[in-house]
């Protein structure tokens, strides 16, 4: 009980850093959407150390562990919104500036966020504003009072605003082109080095001749490692790219994801077009306007198993009144949905479940649309492994619903943000 | 046999063939006439167009059947089965063996005529001009309409485009296909002015040609400097583009008849109003004359000769072998307008000039071929030939009948329209049933394909679409599956009655 109450105190002042934790505590609930692994009915859930040790259908608890017992709620991971301005100034740019980072703009001492946080939201993606490319996206915990503890990964992704236009293809030409210059020079470089190392080398031990072959293969392989001879006295060291090529060669070698911002069906065919042979993965931001013509490429869209990025809205065919449920259509040709809310505002991501519970009922698979709004959001950001869903070793991000969290009249009755109670009072 | 039958095919009198056009016309048509003979014509034309690299991994068929072909050459083929390979013509002929794969669509009953050329146009493509290939947007409704209105190449600005639905590629078949070129008696510095161009670039011609003949000789010879030398006027000159004019008055379009002549080149001549009071100058010149039969002025009450617009215009200059092309007085598609004067009434705005003598064939070459040669793409559009692009109109009756619709439109091999299927005519005299039936839920996205035999196997009751993992104990009410989808519409059937 003790450490219950250690809980509970936690709860008051929402996340000071501060807050004693406790180390270990078991919850019940009457049903857990894991997100991961399904439904779990009277799933319990144990944590330590505000991370989720396990997971599954009436576990045994061990003697002394405290146990809440919520048999009455649905427990949901955390929702994830990965594509938010809230509680940042409006600004536009029209640069190509991809070195920036929404971090530097982050003003944590804002109110917006401790409200969220009653709506369910423990995750959010802050994106930098603007056209062109307007930089890099963060991922932050909304709640604590500073920039650094608000933090969660520096980078969730680059944001690319795309349109039909040739300033926009060329765009997308130049900024890996010069990837291909910095990779084309470095391996010149690397070359080089090999060639003025390996003459010395060869010269003091003649025998080893096994040492051309390990180079040339090391040369195939990832340019950016560091090299070491079999003595380790020299180290190749790449040149630091410059800042501006940086994040496309990240996104080139999959470490940063690359969210592309389109408007309209022919923009996706003229990326397509800019991006041609290229081997690269992107996700793709789709505004819901009314009368939006995207399903026109979901074909493609879905055969390039891209994210994508949208409001849970009902559109129009154009120039009709025929509904078309755009989300449920690309998840059907193979894209993955995101949710986000219909509106960045407090209001938006108060309704947003109930706004994806409309889709839902109109078709969209159930398992697709909570993942939309948790893990897959999550996996837009590259923080999928460690958040988004109710798994082993994942923080301990919990929405607790006295009810199906879909359903309309189903509230938050509790918040937990790694292992702490951040909102709502848990009955014992 | 080439000039009788060219003035079958043409409609000229010999006169017109010995004068100005003698060559354009002829290039074409020593083409066609590999296809005056009614029996299979073949030939492999794939891979054929400019600039593009043969695809020999992926053989894409395509297949009109049944089909009565205006050729927009003269003749007309019953029953005909036109196939294309990788969307160009490669046969024109009765019982051709379809490959396997191919699309077949079913014209029984219907005509079928080569997709009609608008000379310019604004906003069908949804981009603009100067950068077509990066702003096209291959899905505005604008060019469904224009689909609609069977227009399937058409200029914008100095670029030839096709209307290739949902894709960006191939759109521009041709870039800089004419020059704009002012002369008029109103404002005499732009004759000057073009004279001067001309002069130019004339001698500057004349100079290069003498070196290229000397250079071999004469190692010491200079090659002349193309220094103030206007190049889109030596483009001109050189046959590499269309000059083209703005002019309605008789002095503005003997003047430009008169400069093309002695420079040796064709002129385009948009307006055109009073052309029929000088349509032998025309003639000589080789002119083509870009006219809105519509358009009506009157004649300047100062003067006495003849003058203003005529209603024969088309007729007259087409007689006098001034090669016509016909276009609506709105170049867009203008749902506001005046009804029927936009780009959606090609065929309408040629009544117009049929009404005023100009002979039928003229008119459909006035919005097909004709508009082609201009935009430098003849070789591609505007008739339906052997190695042409398979660019066609599938239409429940006669081209100029104002209650003809577009049913199919084909553009490169593929169906791009089906006047059923879309959303702006299906419901007016339906081949079928009406498919614009109202609708009572949300489009789950699934297509119906055409072509498809019809769904047999009925909404299993009870049972929900595949899960991938069945929740057990979900409460009711929990996540609602959808009612089980269920045809939407009957299949259609190829080919409804023409127009009753």
């Amino acid at each position: 009980m003790k450490t219950l109450n250690a809980i509970l105190l936690a709860s008051l002042p929402a996340l000071g850093g501060a807050a004693a934790v406790p180390d270990v505590v078991a919850i019940k609930v009457g049903r857990a959407e894991t997100i991961s692994h399904g439904a779990i009915e009277h799933a319990v859930i144990l944590i330590e150390d505000g991370k989720i040790v396990s997971i599954g259908q009436d576990l045994p608890i061990e003697r002394g562990i405290p146990v809440l017992d919520l048999e009455a709620w649905v427990a949901m991971p955390g929702l994830v919104n990965a594509y938010s301005r809230i509680g940042l100034d409006s600004r536009a740019g029209d640069e190509f500036d991809p070195q920036v980072s929404t971090y530097d703009e982050l003003y944590a001492d804002d109110s917006d966020y401790d409200k969220l946080l009653e709506y369910g939201v423990t995750t959010l993606g802050l994106y930098p504003p603007g056209r062109a490319v307007p930089g890099r996206a963060v991922v932050v915990r909304p709640g604590p009072d500073t920039a650094e503890e608000m933090l969660v990964a520096r980078e969730a992704y680059l944001k690319f605003y795309f349109r039909s236009d040739s300033r926009s293809k060329k765009m997308v030409k130049d900024a890996f082109g010069k990837v291909d210059a910095y990779n084309e020079k470095e391996k010149k470089a690397r070359e080089k080095f090999d060639k003025d190392n390996s003459g010395k080398k060869t010269e003091e031990k003649k025998p080893e001749e096994k040492k051309p072959e390990e180079k040339t293969a090391t040369q195939d392989g990832e340019k950016k490692d560091e090299k070491k001879d079999e003595k380790g006295k020299k180290t190749y060291v790449p040149a630091e790219p410059d800042e501006k090529v940086k994040p496309f060669l990240d996104i080139l070698n999959g470490k940063l994801n690359m969210l592309v911002s389109i408007g309209q069906a022919a923009d996706f065919l003229h990326l397509m077009d800019a991006v041609g042979e290229r081997k690269l993965s992107f996700d793709l931001r789709i505004p819901m306007t009314r009368e939006i013509d995207m399903y026109e490429v979901k074909k493609q869209m879905g055969e390039r198993k891209c994210r994508i990025l949208m409001e849970p809205e009902i559109t129009l065919t154009p120039g009709t009144m025929r509904m078309r449920n755009l989300a449920q259509e690309f998840a059907t040709a193979g894209s993955k949905i995101v949710f986000l809310p219909r509106g960045d505002t407090l209001n938006g991501h108060k309704t947003w479940l109930r706004n994806v519970g409309e889709i839902v009922a109109n078709g969209l698979p159930r398992e697709t649309a909570l993942r939309a709004v948790t893990l897959e959001a999550a996996e837009l950001m590259g923080v999928g492994a460690r958040l988004g869903s109710l798994e082993k070793t994942k923080d301990a991000n919990i929405v607790f619903y006295n009810g199906d969290p879909l359903e309309a009249g189903t509230s938050v009755m509790a918040v937990m943000l790694e292992g702490r109670i951040v909102f709502g009072e848990v009955p014992q | 046999m080439s000039v009788s039958m060219l003035r079958k095919v043409f409609g000229l009198p010999a006169s017109a063939l010995v004068l100005g056009s003698l060559g354009l016309i002829l290039a074409p048509s020593a083409r066609a006439a590999t296809l005056q003979d009614p029996a299979p014509a073949e030939g492999d034309a794939s891979g054929d167009k400019d600039g593009e690299p043969k695809k020999e991994a992926k053989e894409e068929w395509f297949a009109v059947t049944n089909a009565d072909v205006f050729t927009g050459t003269g003749s007309l083929l019953r029953g005909m089965t036109v196939l294309a390979k990788n969307g160009v013509i490669t046969k024109i002929a009765t019982d051709v063996e379809l490959p396997e794969g191919a699309t077949v669509l079913d014209a029984k009953g219907m005509r079928v005529y080569p997709g009609l050329v608008a000379i310019s146009s604004s906003g069908l493509l949804g981009g603009s001009s100067a950068e077509l290939e990066d702003t096209v947007d291959p899905f505005s409704s604008r060019m469904v309409l224009g689909l609609a209105s069977g227009i399937t190449s058409t200029g914008i600005g100095s670029v030839a485009a096709k209307l290739k639905r949902g894709e960006i590629k191939g759109v521009v078949m041709r870039d800089k296909f004419s020059t704009t070129l002012s002369y008029s008696t109103s404002n005499p510095s732009t004759k000057r002015t073009l004279v001067e161009k001309l002069d130019g670039a004339a001698r500057y011609l004349r100079e290069f040609r003498e070196y290229e003949a000397k250079k071999a000789s004469n190692k010491e010879l200079k090659e002349p400097s193309k220094k103030d030398v206007d190049s889109s006027v030596l483009a001109v000159l050189k046959g590499e583009t269309m000059a083209r004019f703005n002019a309605d008055s008789r002095e503005d379009l003997i003047g430009i008849a008169r400069v093309a002549q002695k420079y040796g080149f064709r002129p385009v001549i948009d307006g055109c109003a009073e052309g029929w009071t000088v349509a032998d100058e025309l003639g000589r010149a080789g002119a083509f004359a870009v006219l809105t039969p519509r358009n009506r002025s009157d004649k300047s009450e100062a003067l006495v000769r003849a003058g203003g617009t005529s209603i024969e215009n088309a007729a007259i200059l087409h007689s006098r072998g001034v090669q016509v092309v016909i276009i609506p007085a709105t170049r867009s598609v203008d749902l506001g307008g005046i009804a029927g004067r936009d780009i959606m009434h090609l065929p309408i705005e040629a009544d117009f000039a049929v009404r005023g003598g100009l002979p039928e064939s003229a008119a459909i070459a006035a919005i097909t071929i004709v508009p082609a040669r201009v935009l430098g793409v003849d070789h591609r559009v505007g008739t339906i030939e052997v190695g042409k692009d398979c660019d066609l109109l599938v239409m429940d009756g006669d081209l100029l009948h104002y209650q003809t619709f577009v049913q199919y439109a084909i553009v490169d091999g593929k169906q791009v329209y089906d006047k059923e299927a879309e959303l702006w005519f299906g419901h007016i005299r339906p081949r079928t049933t009406p498919s614009m039936a109202p609708e009572t839920r949300v489009d789950t996205g699934e297509e119906v394909d055409p072509n498809a035999p019809p769904k047999v196997d009925p909404p299993k009751e009870g049972e929900k679409p595949d899960e991938e993992k069945p929740v057990e104990g979900e409460k009711p009410g929990d996540g609602e599956t959808p009612p089980p989808e269920t045809p939407k519409d009957p299949p259609k059937e190829g080919g409804g009655g023409s127009d009753g």
